[in-house]
């Protein structure tokens, strides 16, 4: 299979053209019908559902790529890490616990969860994610994918207690929270906000991110700071996640599939590939919340339905004709 | 680019409880010099390598590179010295040949236009027969292709020190003496080769020197006439191998069938 140079110029043209159209299609449509909005419901509704879609893909997207090349591994997504299941633990906590009327509970849970499990795997992987460049040694990585994955399980453990323990009306509030829903989304800046930090953090030396992949041990020889990358890199994923849980619950397939759908368009390198699936992953999840909303209207979906259904097929589709 | 070995013992894994892989090695290797680097399936080779290139410090003793401990070498510094090849290579992700061989370009020489970069890989792949791949994704390769792409990786490093983990495995007979000629040319140009290598007759002819470990901690080296022989290696490897000497080359050869 011979690699074309990848089309740049095209790639910047399409998001020229593509970001402002999903944007102003998630702005058209609401409940009530396509169309222009009055002036309240568009600032005070439509305008900010769309930034928190749009930032929370962009947020899980990058946080996938970045986490696929430190962990030389393509089926990286943000969801190894723990940083998920540790904020859906947290914004359950205070669905169920915080007093009624509190402003802002889950997310506030669910940056407290966040925080917890990214700090307990970075203190209980912070050796491993140096180590592992001479070959006989068990590779750091690994050690960091199963810290991540560990702390998974014990989270969901704690998930299922919580819905075991809650009531009908928690049950419906949680079960929201599980499945990714923008309909709750108070703020849409903090998860742009940390869009941003994440890529001024890991973009600069992205093209190293792309020697890693191809060989950690290498890279080191090339003279990559090799364990100095992997923090930077998964800390910069974590941070992302985060604060895309905290805005619109757990998300699956856009963090998995959205790198690389974008690899598959010929956008290899890391510092086109970090960028550019931010792009893709917020365009995508505004598309994916549009049809939430209008699917069933006046009744709305919860937006983590619609990525997979229509995600899975379009990767596949992706996938089999580059194969064929 | 001189590198000496002083005192250097190496346990498996670098671990202080592994077992001793070299116990007391010294030598010096120079420029000119070719080094193969013979032993048993464990007996360290690759560890020495990975030693040599920096990744795993000695257990004791010392490795100096143009006289200064490899530790106290900065790591760019380090990559304008010494360029290693891994005997596997993982490949996750699509990248065509050429820019597999241009990460050490882009790495080293950030100066570098693209298009020179381009240029200077695409004719490290011709070098080794591989230009007709250079567009292509490296996941697609045979293994002996893939190994040719690593080599033109290694060499464009350009590096003096040459750190070859099997440069000819799946190597076919033609791109092996094409793997000695290159290395030759590498040497005569003033760089240091070392080599680790299963076959003995091309380990023959593609060295000045040789270092066989026997996987207990002790090894031999010297030039090659003085390592390579019969004696010597039967007792490594632990199989009877013979010799046939004519007009100062050697030809070996290994009596499998009566070695069990």
């Amino acid at each position: 299979m011979t690699l074309k140079p990848p089309p740049l110029t095209l790639a910047l043209l399409l998001a020229a053209l593509g970001v402002p159209a999903a944007l102003l299609l998630g702005l058209l449509s609401g409940s009530s019908g396509w169309g222009w909005p009055s002036e309240e419901i568009l600032w005070l509704i439509r305008v900010p559902r769309v930034l928190a879609a749009f930032g929370t893909g962009a947020a899980l997207a990058l946080a996938g790529a970045l986490i696929q090349l430190v962990t030389r591994n393509p089926l990286g997504d943000p969801h190894v890490l723990g940083v998920t299941s540790g904020a859906s633990v947290g914004a359950l906590m205070m669905l169920l616990l915080a007093p009624a009327g509190m402003l802002l509970a889950p997310e506030i849970g669910a940056v407290l969860g966040a925080l917890g499990a990214m700090s307990l795997v970075f203190a209980l992987a912070w050796r491993s994610m140096g180590r592992g460049l001479a070959p006989s040694a068990q590779p750091g990585t690994v050690i960091v994918l199963l810290v991540g994955v560990m702390i998974g399980a014990a989270c969901g453990a704690m998930v299922s207690f919580m819905l075991s323990m809650a009531n009908d009306f928690q049950l419906r509030n949680i079960v929201f929270w599980l499945l990714g829903d923008l309909n709750g989304a108070a703020l849409w800046w903090p998860v742009w906000a940390a869009v941003g930090l994440a890529l001024l953090l890991a973009w600069p030396r992205a093209q190293e991110l792309d020697w890693i992949a191809r060989g950690d041990a290498w890279a080191w020889t090339l003279g990559v700071p090799v364990a100095k990358r992997r923090r930077i890199a998964i800390f910069s994923a974590c941070l992302a996640t985060g604060a895309a849980v905290a805005t619109a619950g757990s998300i699956g397939f856009v963090g998995l599939v959205a790198p690389h759908i974008v690899r598959l368009t010929g956008l290899r390198h890391a510092k086109v590939l970090l960028p550019f699936s931010a792009l893709f992953g917020g365009v995508f999840l505004v598309l994916a919340d549009t049809v939430a909303r209008t699917v069933i209207a006046p009744a709305q979906l919860p937006v983590g339905v619609i990525s997979a259904s229509v995600g899975v097929p379009l990767f596949l589709m992706l996938l089999l004709r580059r194969r064929a | 680019m001189s590198l000496r070995l002083e005192k250097l013992r190496l346990n498996a894994g670098g671990k202080p409880d592994g077992r001793v892989l070299i116990g007391d090695l010294s030598l010096s290797m120079n420029p000119g010099e070719r080094w193969v680097l013979l032993g048993p399936n464990g007996a360290g080779k690759s560890t020495l390598l990975v030693a040599l290139a920096g990744l795993l410090p000695p257990n004791a003793g010392s490795i100096l590179l143009q006289g200064k401990p490899l530790a106290d070498w900065p790591g760019e510094a380090l990559a304008k010295q010494r360029a290693w090849c891994p005997q596997f290579w993982l490949d996750p992700f699509p990248v065509s040949a050429w820019e597999t061989v241009a990460c050490a370009l882009f790495a080293l020489q950030p100066e570098q236009s693209a298009c020179a970069v381009e240029r200077t890989a695409r004719h490290w792949l011709t070098e080794f027969d591989v230009s007709h791949l250079a567009d292509t994704d490296v996941r697609m390769l045979s293994g002996g292709e893939r190994q040719r792409v690593a080599l033109a990786t290694a060499c464009a490093q350009g590096a003096p020190l040459l750190l070859l983990d099997e440069p000819s495995s799946h190597l076919d007979w033609s791109h092996q003496a094409l793997l000695q000629a290159r290395l030759k040319v590498w040497a005569a140009e003033g760089g240091t080769v070392l080599a680790a290598v299963h076959d003995l007759n091309l380990a023959w002819t593609l060295a000045t020197h040789a270092l066989l470990l026997d996987g207990k901690g002790s090894a031999v080296h010297g030039r090659r006439e003085e390592v390579l022989t019969a004696e010597q290696l039967s007792a490594a490897y632990g199989v009877p191998v013979s010799l046939r000497e004519e007009n100062d080359a050697r030809w070996f050869r290994i009596d499998l069938e009566n070695s069990v």
